[in-house]
């Protein structure tokens, strides 16, 4: 886990870190992968489960419905002639 | 003197033990109450999950198991405090006070269900929302000395829930008796469309069956605390004596168990806290202006505490081209061949038995000098049945110098009533002692 | 020149992908719900009427299926995207490896899947300072996102491609019409050895605009010995021009993992209790196989309307298919829209069958079905035999107007104005004046 790799990891997750956080950030992910390792002992699986109980095929039907009124939801966004605004672009 | 009044109780636990974020004015004492982890969405309350990102969040809507309670009488009293989006096992990872242990306020309530601990425990009667993801309900069970029912995965639904890891999360029950528990538990489980994954359970069972036979996997008996393993070790012939078998077993992959919990629980916690960035709800950062990556990384660099960014690092990583196969897809795995592990020991017991953690509640001093990894191993024992979605009830087993010790008890998927007939069952042999409290 | 396609269809279902919010037009951010807004505490229902389409349309272009198939999360930031993550499909897509017949020539279709679309943006502001202001109303709307392989070979034949595509689609499933606002398209462009993504173009007109732009300009820089830069465009819809997209540059890794909060869908059951329409070009493609018929008419017949190629295909049960495409697209059709009734196609079919038959002659059978038509048989579009006919009747009930004709030809005009007057401008008046000469001349 080196400088450049946390240094990247932040960026994809757009958290800023201080010299100082990069470096401690580092020193604790590389202790906990370090102890992941035995992972690699596991055996590798081609299909796999996305959940520990099995969830399958459950649908909703094609039903407009709105519970909550939706000027309640646009007075908590805070909105411009009904828009929500957002930051720059560019 | 008569008892203190459950409304002078709750100002007392708020007061001296920060077991809430927010109280509600008043009670109506004749009606069950109960109160909910601040991760669970509720009208007319904040919903801050623990975190600053989420200062002011007024959820529209309650949380299903909310919205249940209510619906059959309950009154939601207060939210409770715990560690930042269930980031955490001592609650010390909270931007709204940290509990203080109802037993010694110099140690902690566990966590990440701190506050739900230390109210269940200080206030008799009282039923406490909280949500697991690696042992957040059995940790703080076992520190506070309650009972804690962490229900099968999917078995209440977790619409309203504000999410850590959407295949770990399962919201549950902590009191100070199992017949409380057992009397409620029906009206939060039971299928909600609006949570898929609670759409595949079988019914609840009406009456649960005593396990006449627990197994003990001698991997949980390693790395524990003198004190833990003498109180635990003081149970089995309270057990026997009840007419529960106990066997030692090996459960050799438990060792791979905490490894791929974490980087389930961190990868997909990971992408859950990608939407706090300042757009809408919650923190609102008022320097729009200025390009969107750089307003989020604001934001959230800003708001999210040490535990929260170095989860969201660890799991981002685990997510990224060239690790992805090695953690993420890996741990997925070795999540089925656990389950399999476990349904293996049930083909011969009906549970399986364990201390619930490794040491006594720690001092706050204690918890400072702790490294990260070394926090992450101390959930070695909840850790199992949580990433394999079994229901699992932890409850006081003994006491060391006055502080409570729990154990733990996994049953196979869906089979809470089991479960909450053995704790029953304990609570008639064994006898609980709470607090001494003084409002 | 080698094109791929990645095109995004907005699906016709009445609720969202996840969430039962409506999906019908709306002034901004009322269409919107806790889950398509991403609230905390929020999640997804899969809309069951969306997977159908789906994988029904996975199936028509003749993809491998996928048996079980689940969503996942694909995290990057952006100002449209409530989650900061798209739900979409990335290791089990609906279908694999199909294909799309264009002109005889079979155009590869690399996958097909489902994922939701994100917010609507609307830009304000100085060009280099804009606002994003968003409208989550779009944020939700069921997607299907179809991706080619390279084989379409000129902007022009992509744009066929897409316009047919659309043409089953709508067919097949109700797909609405795409306008500028419901389709979008990536597009691969190589000119020479190096491929250019023009990302994000909304709309078909833009879309084949973009693709002339960009082979052109492809195609300068190689006369020019100069070398193509492998990179991403976006299209100015204002200029009409590709530039260089410097927008998005940060390299974004999404970080796919599966999404827990709804679970895996078996394809197969689904497949099986789908009852799948025949779309019209598949449709033409059968009824050439089955009755040898030339391949522009059975396009003209599809393309026209589905009922009269219902019709078509009844009339082939009984009589030669040659028979049945001359009555088809000529006097039914002329006649549809009373014809169309299919309570009367049993007469009609017996019709035409008796003329087949050589019971009647086709002047008959031809009478017989404008009558069907409700059709007053002077109204009959003319043929010469009508006019002579009518000419030579109302002279043989007029005997006076030829004893008249033989002293002042201009007596002609009284069987000129009558048979004028009955044919209804069917007959030009060159045609009836010259056709009652004839016979008067004839007779007199």
């Amino acid at each position: 886990m080196d400088r450049e790799t946390i240094a990247k990891v932040a960026k994809v997750a757009r958290l800023a870190l201080t010299d100082e956080e990069m470096e401690r950030y580092a020193q604790d992910l590389d202790a906990i992968l370090n102890s992941f390792a035995v992972l690699d002992e596991a055996p590798a699986s081609d299909t796999y489960a996305l959940n520990p109980v099995p969830v399958v095929d459950v649908l909703r039907e094609d039903e407009p419905a709105q519970e909550i009124d939706p000027q309640l939801l646009r007075g908590q966004m805070g909105t411009y002639e009904d828009y929500v605004r957002g930051p720059r672009l560019s | 003197m008569s008892a203190p009044s459950t409304y002078a109780l709750i100002q007392y636990a708020q007061r001296r033990h920060l077991a809430f974020t927010e109280t509600v004015d008043g009670l109506d004492e004749g009606r069950f109450h109960f109160s909910a982890k601040d991760n669970l969405c509720a009208l007319g309350f904040q919903a801050r999950a623990g975190s600053a990102v989420l200062e002011g969040y007024r959820p529209p809507f309650d949380a299903t198991p909310i919205h249940r309670l209510k619906a059959a009488g309950g009154q939601l009293v207060g939210k409770t405090t715990m560690d930042e989006f269930g980031f955490g096992s001592f609650s010390t990872n909270s931007a709204h006070g940290v509990p203080l242990n109802p037993f010694d306020p110099d140690r902690s309530c566990g966590g990440s269900s701190g506050g739900a601990g230390a109210a269940a425990c200080l206030i008799p009667g009282h039923i406490a929302l909280g949500v697991s993801t690696g042992g957040s309900i059995s940790g703080p069970a076992s520190f506070c000395g309650v009972v804690g029912l962490t229900p099968t995965y999917g078995r209440v639904s977790r619409y309203g829930l504000i999410d850590y890891g959407n295949s770990l999360d399962k919201v549950g029950l902590l009191s100070r008796s199992a017949a409380s528990i057992a009397q409620h538990f029906g009206t939060i489980a039971g299928p909600d469309p609006k949570d898929p994954t609670s759409c595949a359970q079988p019914p609840l069972a009406g009456k649960g069956r005593m396990p006449s036979s627990l197994a003990l996997p001698r991997e949980a008996m390693e790395n524990l605390d003198p004190a833990v393993r003498k109180a635990f070790q003081g149970a089995l012939p309270v057990l026997r004596g009840m007419g529960v078998a106990v066997e030692e077993v090996s459960m050799p992959s438990l060792r791979f168990a905490l490894p791929a919990y974490y980087v389930l629980a961190t990868s997909e916690a990971s992408t859950n806290l990608a939407r706090y960035c300042g757009m809408r709800f919650g923190r609102r950062e008022e320097e729009l202006n200025q390009h969107f990556n750089d307003f989020f990384t604001g934001v959230r660099s800003e708001g999210f505490g040490d535990e929260a960014k170095r989860r969201i690092l660890l799991g981002t990583f685990c997510r990224m081209v060239g690790f992805r196969s090695r953690y993420y897809l890996k741990s997925l795995a070795v999540r089925q061949m656990l389950i399999g592990e476990y349904r293996r020991v049930f083909q011969e017991h009906d549970a399986v038995l364990t201390p619930t953690m490794p040491f006594l509640p720690p001092r706050f001093e204690d918890i400072r000098r702790m490294t990260p990894l070394e926090m992450y191993l101390a959930d070695f024992l909840t850790i199992p049945p949580n990433l394999v979605g079994m229901p699992h009830v932890s409850v006081p087993c003994g006491y060391v110098d006055g502080l409570p010790v729990g154990m733990q008890v996994v049953a196979d998927h869906w089979k809470e009533m089991d479960l909450l007939e053995l704790a029953k069952g304990w609570e008639g042999a064994f006898l609980y002692t709470f607090p001494e409290v003084r409002p | 020149m080698k094109i791929g396609l990645e095109m995004h269809f907005q699906l016709p279902t009445r609720s969202k992908l996840f969430c039962p919010c409506p999906t019908a037009p709306a002034e901004p951010n009322h269409n919107i719900c806790p889950v398509c807004l991403g609230y905390p505490g929020s999640r997804p229902s899969l809309n069951r009427k969306a997977l159908e389409i789906g994988l029904g349309i996975a199936q028509f272009l003749d993809c491998r299926i996928e048996e079980r198939v689940w969503f996942s999360r694909k995290t990057y930031f952006y100002p449209d995207l409530p989650k900061n993550f798209q739900i979409t499909q990335y290791e089990t897509p609906l279908g694999t490896d199909g294909r799309f017949e264009l002109n005889g020539r079979s155009i590869g279709i690399w996958r097909v899947h489902l994922e939701e679309d994100p917010g609507r943006i609307r830009r304000v502001g100085r060009p280099g300072e804009e606002i994003a202001f968003v409208d989550y109303n779009r944020s939700g709307i069921p997607l299907v996102e179809i991706v080619t392989a390279p084989d379409l070979t000129s902007p022009e034949e992509a744009r066929t491609f897409i316009d047919q595509l659309v043409i089953e689609l709508r067919a097949l499933c109700g797909l609405e019409a795409q306008d500028e606002q419901t389709v979008r398209v990536d597009a691969n462009i190589s000119v020479g050895e190096e491929r250019v993504e023009v990302k994000n173009v909304q709309g078909l007109r833009n879309l084949e605009r973009a693709l002339r732009f960009e082979a052109g300009r492809q195609s300068k820089l190689i006369a020019a010995g100069k070398r193509v830069v492998r990179e991403t465009r976006r299209f100015d819809e204002e200029r009409k021009v590709t530039t260089s997209a410097r927008e998005k540059e940060t390299e974004e890794d999404y970080g796919y993992i599966g999404e827990p909060d709804l679970g895996e869908f078996r394809t197969g059951n689904m497949l099986r209790a789908l009852d799948l329409k025949e779309t019209p070009l598949a449709r033409a493609r059968r009824l050439v196989a089955s009755y040898g018929i030339a391949e522009v008419t059975a396009k003209q017949l599809v393309l026209t309307s589905s009922r009269l190629t219902d019709l078509f295909e009844e009339l082939c049960h009984h009589v030669p298919a040659e028979r049945a495409v001359a009555w088809t697209t000529g006097p039914i059709s002329g006649n549809w829209s009373t014809l169309q009734d299919q309570a009367i196609w049993p007469e009609l079919v017996q019709i035409v069958k008796a003329d087949a038959e050589g019971h009647i002659n086709d002047i008959e059978a031809k009478r017989r079905i404008l009558a069907l038509a409700g059709v007053r048989q002077e109204e009959a579009s003319g043929t010469e035999d009508d006019l002579s006919k009518l000419i030579s009747d109302y002279i043989d009930a007029h005997p006076e107007v030829l004893a008249d004709y033989r002293r002042n030809p201009k007596a002609a005009n009284t069987v000129i104005g009558h048979a004028m007057k009955e044919s209804r401008g069917r007959h030009s008046s060159k045609e009836v004046v010259e056709e009652v000469k004839r016979q008067m001349e004839r007779r007199a």
